[in-house]
């Protein structure tokens, strides 16, 4: 019973709470509106946004050493995750069910185990380091620790419900997820949309000067 | 009354409060030995014993060919399978539980009798660093995986005594099967976190004779015994070397059970399963030690390991030798976050001071 | 006239940092999640170690405000006192912060993952603390200084033409001064006219040579702005606004940035949106018109200089102001020992003396600490001279050299070209 409101009206709830929210904190940004620039540029700013959004995936010249941690531990998290959501088995078979009607070959197995490894072990390491790190200690809101663990939360969740055998692990899961959806638009994970938005208008900005970045 | 007596009365009162809790302990341990006795079942021997013996391959090499492919196709019932499972009940799971519980009893008797292990000189409030914060991220998060695995993994082995009658059968399935889900994924989480440890706490870790004085002095545990010692004590660097031999060996044969399409034969994967669980154990047992020291059993330990840094006093009680050359070194009552700046520009690395060989250590002491 | 303000006011602080808050600060801070890597990039924390000079924690009144008032959670905790609002002792505490240690480098608005222009945003944080009267005293003066004489360093008309006559006396060149239709019009930075007048020789000498047809103006040579580093725009475009004036009444076709770094952003990149308009006039950096002369074939240099020597980038004339092969187009013609620093061009250190933090008494000392940097650079390349282009990097990089009781040269790279100028064959 408790699994069918998971899937069911739950599901549909936080769906609808996702998409909505998402989009209206994106119009929210652009309605803000910006300066038109009036200076002469000196190069296109176009082609400099678009450079900075593929750019600022690795770091800048000099800075790797520094940035060694967030590197590393960011990209098993991000990478990681990214393929267990979108190419694990039983994903793939959810989102051909009850999102998009198609679905795609999903990754092997091990593939999928590895995967999952690097994603908790990333996000473990990314979140002590925010706990322990002077820096990051005293930036840190609580938006960011719900974030990290919320995100465990349904990784762990997950886990658990591997085996595809009983029904509660299963639910429990799909609570957690929707839970994590419902948060997801009244939070700093929103990053995953914006960050296209913050690089572009930085690498436009710059590159009208005539700087690549 | 005369102060003499006085002193005789408060003696004996504290011997016999000492009598007493020792007597509880032993009054709530020492029913639980019949109760351990009767879990070993006796054996009734079977009168087709010969036939099965022959069918189970038990005494002769195996000649046996099979169009079957795979590993171990060719042996029709496995006998090592049963010595693995009688090995299991009968004498890792009893002794095993010894182990646990004998520990997990006498830390809990060490700390009715000796107490939290105070600063004796109270806190000067002066700060020493201690370890890096990637010392710090390496280490949580190899705990962090040691009680994942830990407790997923004592509920795989005890469950069915010790949840069953709590959760009943329905929910102890659910229970064991998302621990097994969990334990076999953290697995290989785990090794990364053995070889981070290695890397981040291997300098320092060597044994020298500071630390055989140390253990002969008790590792200074009881009172008026002080031990000397350098950056890491006897005592840790003996965890250090535990968790990364048990370590690297229960990951190997964890990641062996792990993923059983190598072409592992049963005879393997009963052995590396022994090495686990045994392994395991002693690990465990051996981790409730460190836990207690650097919580409850001793003041002013915990913080090395949370902020980073620990009160001069305590570092001059507890690792003297190491503590004069962090004076001498000048980095004694720093600021707070001052360790990443004396690292930056410095480039002291204090895990070798206090060790012999490195300059300003009075080996004469201790 | 424009007037600064002085006596706080929080409330009309808080108005002016909420209309600064555009698309791109709530791009900017929908996006940031706390890595703190802009930490490692900033000289201010490596150098000591203090978590609060992570430059987005520079913002943290800002982004408290935002939140409070864009945000879901930010509205619910308000509404429940879980996040409180941004007071009078915020605006207090962090002054130090977004002054004393940030000198607008950019050099995190390079490293951000998710693109953040944390420069931008401080500079927009910086007019609501000016608008609140919480500002250094020293940028304070300095402002009033340049709204009411022309000049932050008080440096009149009478001080310019007094150099200017040595100037004609040493060289026997003229000085072309409120000369209408000349190609050029110069403006000067104030630290140039008291601490490097040679640089105005270097010019009479060089223009000379290159056949280069300018003027300086008597009524508008001041090309430093307050209005940028205090962080108040109206101040900012009323000092603008005097030099546009005058160089489309004089009718010329460029006008030159000095050495200085912040001229050339207030001038070239934020002028014509602090006045509304596009100019009648183009604006050129000095470098960029000795490297177009270069290119042209018009400056020509002999005696090349033997020492091994090495550049410090101006942060707002290189990262953030574009101009970043021209100097070493320069410098490769001049100096074949030319050597870069480890991090060079775009990602180079800050001198830790600009967007104002020279002028703050109370920051010398960290300021000093943040120097230490400079001097790694300087020490891993074992050099015992620096070019560079602009003459508030000059006196700062030679204050930390002597508080360092470090043997380098700083020479400046107009000077330099100058003194290597080819002689004419009589």
């Amino acid at each position: 019973m408790f699994l069918d409101f998971v899937e069911g009206p739950f599901w549909y709830t936080a769906v609808v709470i996702f998409v909505v929210g998402v989009a209206l904190r994106l119009v929210d940004i652009f309605r803000h509106g910006k300066q038109e620039d009036l200076a002469s540029v000196q190069g296109s700013a176009a082609a400099g946004a678009l450079r900075t959004i593929v750019t600022r995936s690795w770091t800048a010249p000099g800075f790797t050493r520094g940035a060694a941690f967030h590197l590393v531990a960011g990209y098993m998290f991000h990478i990681g995750l990214f393929v267990v959501i979108f190419f694990a088995a039983p994903h793939v078979a959810f989102i051909e069910e009850r999102i998009l009607g198609f679905g795609w070959t999903p990754a092997p197995h091990w593939l999928f185990i590895l995967a999952a490894i690097l994603a908790f072990a990333g996000l473990l390491l990314a979140w002590l380091r925010r706990v322990m790190h002077p820096v990051m200690r005293q930036i840190s809101t609580f938006d960011d620790h719900a974030a990290a663990i919320l995100t465990f939360v349904v990784m762990f969740t997950g886990c658990m419900a591997l085996f595809q055998s009983h029904d509660s692990l299963r639910a429990i899961h799909m609570l957690s997820v929707e839970i994590l959806m419902i948060y997801f638009p009244f939070s700093r994970l929103m990053h995953a949309f914006t960050f296209l938005i913050s690089r572009g208008y930085t690498g436009a900005a710059m590159a009208r000067k005539g700087v690549n970045t | 009354m005369s102060n003499a007596s006085t002193k005789r009365k408060r003696r004996r009162y504290r011997a016999a409060k000492r009598a007493a809790l020792i007597l509880i302990c032993c009054v709530l341990i020492v029913p639980l030995i019949p109760y351990g006795l009767s879990a070993t079942g006796s054996q009734v021997p079977n009168p087709g014993t010969d036939l099965w013996r022959a069918v189970r391959q038990r005494d002769e090499p195996a000649n046996a060919r099979t169009q079957a492919e795979g590993v171990d196709a060719a042996v029709l019932i496995n006998a090592t399978g049963e010595d693995w499972r009688q090995f299991r009940m009968d004498i890792l799971v009893p002794i095993g539980a010894w182990i646990l519980g004998g520990v997990f009893g006498m830390i809990t008797l060490f700390y009715l009798l000796r107490g939290r292990i105070p600063m004796e000189g109270g806190r000067s409030g002066r700060l020493v660093p201690r370890f890096s914060v990637n010392q710090r991220v390496v280490h949580w998060f190899a705990a962090s995986q040691v009680v994942i695995l830990g407790v997923t993994g004592l509920v795989l082995l005890y469950g069915r005594f010790v949840l069953i009658p709590l959760l009943g059968p329905e929910g102890f399935s659910v229970t064991a099967a998302a621990c097994k889900e969990v334990h076999n994924l953290f697995g290989p989480i785990f090794l990364l976190a053995v070889v981070l440890i290695a890397i981040l706490f291997g300098r320092g870790n060597r044994f020298n004779a500071i630390d055989l004085k140390w253990f002969l002095k008790a590792g200074g545990l009881f009172k008026g015994m002080p031990a000397s010692s350098g950056y890491y004590n006897g005592g840790q660097k003996s965890w250090f070397w535990l968790t990364i031999l048990l370590g690297a060996a229960i990951s190997v044969s964890g990641l062996i059970l792990d993923f059983p399409v190598f072409e592992q034969s049963r005879t393997v994967t009963i052995w590396a399963h022994l090495t686990h669980s045994v392994l395991t154990v002693l690990f465990i047992a051996a981790a409730l030690g460190h836990i207690y020291i650097g919580t409850i059993g001793m003041e002013g330990a915990a913080e090395s390991m949370i902020q980073g840094y620990v009160d001069a006093n305590w570092a001059n009680e507890h690792h003297d030798l190491w503590y004069q050359e962090m004076e001498a070194a000048g980095m004694v009552d720093v600021e707070p976050n001052a360790l990443e700046e004396v690292k930056r520009h410095d480039n002291i690395d204090f895990r070798g001071f206090g060790s012999p060989g490195s300059p300003g250590v009075d080996t004469k002491k201790g | 006239m424009v007037e600064l303000v002085t006596e706080h006011d929080v409330e009309r602080g808080k108005d002016v940092m909420r209309s600064q808050i555009d698309a791109k600060i709530s791009a900017y801070f929908s996006s940031c999640v706390h890595c703190g890597l802009c930490a490692e990039a900033c000289l201010f924390y490596t150098e000591t170690g203090d978590p609060r000079y992570t430059p987005i924690y520079k913002l943290e009144p800002m982004r408290r405000l935002w939140a409070r008032e864009k945000t879901f959670w930010g509205k619910l905790g308000a509404r429940l006192g879980a996040l409180k609002d941004v007071t009078e002792e915020d605006f207090a505490r962090w002054q130090e912060i977004v002054y004393d240690s940030c000198t607008m480098c950019g050099r995190c608005s390079m490293v951000c993952p998710v693109g953040m222009d944390i420069t931008y945003m401080l500079r927009k944080q910086r007019e609501a603390f000016a608008a609140s009267g919480y500002a250094p005293e020293g940028l304070q003066d300095a402002t009033r200084r340049a709204l009411e004489t022309g000049s932050p360093m008080g440096v009149t008309l009478r001080t310019l033409q007094a150099q200017i006559k040595h100037v004609e006396q040493a060289t026997g060149l003229r000085v072309p001064m409120d000369e209408q239709g000349a190609d050029y019009m110069v403006l000067l930075s104030s630290m140039e006219v008291v601490n490097f007048p040679e640089y105005i020789e270097s010019l009479v000498r060089i223009f000379d040579a290159a056949g280069v047809s300018w003027t300086i103006s008597s009524n508008a040579f001041e090309a430093t702005n307050s209005g940028i580093q205090i962080g108040s725009s109206k101040v900012a475009a009323e000092l603008v606004r005097r030099v546009v004036d005058t160089a489309e009444s004089l009718g010329v076709k460029y006008v030159i940035s000095p050495e200085c770094g912040h001229a050339y952003v207030a001038l070239r990149w934020e002028g014509p949106n602090l006045i509304g308009r596009s100019y009648q006039f183009q604006v050129i950096h000095i470098v960029e018109l000795l490297d177009q002369l270069r290119a042209e074939g018009r400056l020509k240099t002999e005696g090349l200089s033997e020492q091994r020597l090495t550049f410090h980038d101006p942060c707002q004339l290189v990262r953030r102001g574009g101009v970043v092969e021209q100097p070493r187009n320069l410098l490769n013609m001049l100096a074949p020992n030319f050597v870069e620093m480890d991090d060079h061009g775009v990602m180079n250190w800050c001198c830790g003396g600009g967007g104002g933090v020279s002028a703050i008494e109370g920051a010398d000392e960290l300021r000093l600490k943040a120097f230490n940097r400079k001097k790694r650079q300087l020490q891993e390349l074992g050099i015992s001279t620096m070019v560079t282009a602009c003459a508030n990097c000059r006196i700062v990089l030679e204050e930390g050299l002597e508080a360092n009781e470090m043997e380098v040269e700083v020479v400046g790279l107009t000077d330099l070209l100058a003194e290597h100028l080819a002689r004419d064959k009589d």
